[in-house]
């Protein structure tokens, strides 16, 4: 069998051989550059995905806690308001009833004062008219009967009862 | 139905691998049956199995040819079982290896080209496995297609003829411009230089391949020498089995079959990205495209 020259150059082995370079190129390029790259950039296309989630996710996360938060703070407020509302009528009522009571308790202070001075000036006069009656039959009996001892003690003493008779007889 | 899935997916698997290994076993078995037996030290360049006529000059199809084609095929068999069944989730440490071997390649040509010749990732990573290949098949006893000069010969025109298609990228006159940098009076030098760049790539690769190849058949062949005449005294068989050439060529292929294989094709590959990146005129490019855009608007 023949065999090349150790040292032989000879072009169309070199056309060859450089179409195998590019041969093998455009093999590499298709067969394995294309699909993992196509794989990579899917996979980076994957991550920034789910990055873009992941954001989106904490966005609307922290949305809604703020607004939880506002609603907190707004039922906060409402509860504070609420509250003091509440004391403010509370102390409303509660004064009108004091003053109230004191108002009745006035009146009735006032009315038991004019009833006792009534009372008073109704006992008054029933004094002055007994005071009359019985200074007026003093008078009399005094005019009619000459004062000794024993007739004085009878004359009290049925003055007295006489009194308590009138007495009985006024109630 | 997801276990024959499964079963299909691993028949496939295997029929892939079958088939990158195939062409190799292929040229093994073609040596074997064509291989005159030897008789002493041959040193010869590629075997010619057909010639076939052309202009010019006769076109040998040679065993560096054929091998080089099957090598094509079992990297085509190979990138097929790599990528066969890769998602997005990787599963399988195939995919891992695929996806470094893609993103180093493109990391490595875009810190040594630039983001301009990104698309060459490919091209390096076609020139680093061709080369390597081819060179690791010594390791099977096959005849190494990078020790033939017109293999590498061929790849070296290819690198020339995109070294100067990136620098005539700002038009010719700007390619002939550059000739007469620093000063006119080193044009010639420059026209050299420009000329020696391929045939110092080709005859790099290819020299340093086949020295590789001439030490180990010489070592090879002393040591079995040495052997005879030390050992020959041997009764019957015994005497005839060189066991002197058991251990040192085995060390002598690791380095010149593995070591300087990869490192050649590591070469190769550097200086094409060198010197494609290098003779590329990026500041004027960007100018002149520029200028272009302003005058369309």
């Amino acid at each position: 069998m023949q065999t090349l020259e150790i040292i032989s150059v000879n072009i169309w082995n070199m056309l060859i051989s450089l179409c195998n370079l590019l041969l093998l190129f455009l093999i590499l390029k298709k067969f394995l550059y294309k699909p993992i790259n196509k794989v990579l950039s899917e996979r980076r296309a994957a991550i920034d995905e789910q990055y873009t989630a992941a954001e989106e996710a904490e966005r609307k996360a922290l949305e809604s806690k703020e607004k939880w938060d506002q609603k907190m703070l707004s039922a906060d407020e409402e509860a504070d308001s609420i509250m003091k509302n509440a004391v403010v009528s509370a102390q409303r009522r509660s004064d009108k009833i004091v003053e109230e009571a004191k108002e009745k308790a006035d009146d009735m202070i006032r009315q038991a004062e004019s009833e006792a001075r009534l009372e008073m000036k109704k006992a008054q006069a029933g004094i002055k008219k007994e005071i009359v009656n019985v200074s007026a039959a003093l008078t009399e009996k005094m005019l009619n009967r000459e004062i000794n001892g024993e007739d004085h003690r009878e004359l009290i003493d049925s003055f007295i009862n006489e009194i308590g008779e009138d007495d009985d007889a006024d109630e | 139905m997801k276990k024959s899935n499964n079963k299909r997916f691993l028949a496939v698997d295997i029929l892939l691998l079958i088939l990158t290994v195939l062409p190799i076993v292929f040229a093994i078995v073609l040596k074997v049956l064509t291989e005159p037996p030897a008789d002493g030290i041959q040193i010869t360049g590629a075997r010619i199995f057909f010639t076939v006529h052309m202009p010019v000059q006769d076109w040998y199809i040679t065993e560096a040819q054929i091998n080089s084609w099957l090598v094509i095929i079992s990297v085509f068999f190979l990138c097929l079982y790599m990528t066969h069944g890769i998602k997005q989730k990787p599963n399988s440490k195939r995919q891992h290896i695929a996806e470094w071997a893609v993103e180093k390649t493109e990391s490595l040509v875009k810190e040594n080209m630039g983001e301009y010749f990104a698309g060459f990732a490919p091209f390096i990573a076609a020139v680093i496995l061709l080369s390597a290949f081819s060179s690791l098949l010594s390791l099977c006893g096959l005849f190494p297609p990078t020790s033939d000069l017109n293999i590498v010969g061929g790849w070296a025109v290819l690198v020339f003829v995109l070294i100067t298609y990136y620098t005539c990228k700002c038009g010719p006159l700007h390619y002939l411009k550059s000739f007469a940098e620093p000063v006119p009076l080193l044009a010639p030098l420059n026209i050299i230089s420009e000329v020696a760049t391929p045939l110092s790539m080709a005859f790099r690769h290819y020299g340093n391949i086949l020295s590789g190849t001439v030490i180990s058949v010489l070592v090879g062949a002393g040591l079995q020498g040495l052997s005879s005449l030390v050992l020959g005294w041997l009764p019957g068989v015994l005497g005839d089995i060189p066991f002197l050439r058991i251990g040192l060529p085995a060390v002598l292929s690791v380095y010149f079959d593995v070591f300087s294989g990869c490192l050649q094709a590591y070469i190769f590959a550097m200086l094409t990205m060198l010197y494609v990146s290098n003779g590329f005129p990026a500041d004027d490019y960007e100018k002149r495209k520029l200028r272009k855009n302003t005058k369309h608007a």
